[in-house]
């Protein structure tokens, strides 16, 4: 029998809605036994458009590039040592581009079955509910989604393990 | 982080006082530091956003002016927000008065929120029509309606 999920992928953005999804996921992972993936991305698309805009130069364009791509790094490495420290492993991707385009794709890519998470931000205006990219991923996305609410359970789950 | 997250009733000032570039940078950055606890150095954001538009204008074409700056004096991401009516001169991309200052101050660990409140403006500065509306706005409350509103 087909096992009901696989893959999970988590993206990663360093929200603490991001944080929960992870510890969701690892818990998930260990239960289910599926193959666990943390994406990092770095919004080169939403740099392209403050250039263009003339909001940023050039070189802050550059600056921020390296600055998103470290900040990646580290909640990447943080969801690596979550993972670690309940014996389930977490394979680190990067992508660069925009957000929505970089979750589909991994989705895509590695055959993923099950994406986790944070919740949503609150939509507080007719724009934001037509511009977030994570909303937009989420109803887009070529699989199933879950998303991490109920903090206090999670956390109990994640520290039970 | 968007835009109107960022929003808070208690740093928008309509309309602003000023009538010069560097006193609406300097408006804006103390209305941050005394209405809200997120500022813990005005001068070093003062000057981290003087450093910036050293480099280049933060005024765009359409009235709209987008100061920013990145500096560990204050907390997470914050905005300040200032109608100035009649126009200011902010050396802009068209060479036109500046009447909507958005002012984005930002920790330097902070580049991904920093940078989708940003673009959340970039996008808002496409729209005429909105930015007209907002220029109009009589009062801190009807501004933020126009905005949640969009």
């Amino acid at each position: 029998m087909t096992k009901p999920v696989e893959r999970i992928m988590v993206y990663l953005d360093g929200s603490e809605g991001s944080i929960l999804a992870m510890r969701l996921a690892v818990v998930f992972a260990d239960f289910s036994g599926a193959e666990l993936y943390a994406l990092s991305i770095v919004n080169t698309r939403a740099l392209s458009d403050l250039v263009q805009s003339h909001i940023f130069l050039e070189a802050e364009r550059e600056e921020y590039r390296r600055e998103l791509s470290e900040d990646g790094a580290r909640y990447l490495n943080h969801a690596v040592e979550m993972g670690r420290r309940k014996g389930v492993s977490v394979q680190s991707l990067n992508f660069s581009g925009s957000i929505a385009a970089g979750i589909k794709e991994k989705v895509g890519e590695l055959g993923i079955d099950l994406l986790v998470m944070g919740p949503p931000p609150r939509i507080r205006s007719r724009r934001d509910a037509m511009f977030d990219e994570l909303e937009s991923a989420m109803r887009t996305v070529d699989c199933s989604v879950l998303i991490a609410r109920n903090e206090e359970r999670i956390e109990k789950l994640y520290r039970e393990l | 982080m968007s835009l109107i997250e960022l929003i808070d009733k208690r740093t928008v000032k309509v309309p602003l006082e000023a009538k010069d570039k560097q006193g609406v940078l300097r408006e804006l950055v103390d209305l941050l530091a005394l209405a809200t606890d997120k500022v813990s150095d005005p001068e070093a954001l003062y000057q981290a956003v003087l450093d910036r538009e050293a480099l280049g204008s933060t005024g765009l074409s359409e009235g709209i002016a987008v100061p920013h700056g990145k500096t560990n004096a204050v907390k997470n991401v914050c905005l300040a927000l200032g109608v100035a009516p009649d126009g200011i001169e902010f050396d802009t991309a068209d060479g036109k008065p500046s009447r909507l200052f958005f002012l984005i101050a930002a920790s330097t660990d902070k580049a991904g929120p920093h940078i989708a409140a940003l673009a959340d403006i970039a996008r808002l500065a496409q729209s005429s029509a909105l930015i007209n509306a907002l220029v109009r706005a009589r009062d801190a409350s009807e501004l933020i309606a126009i905005l949640q509103g969009d």
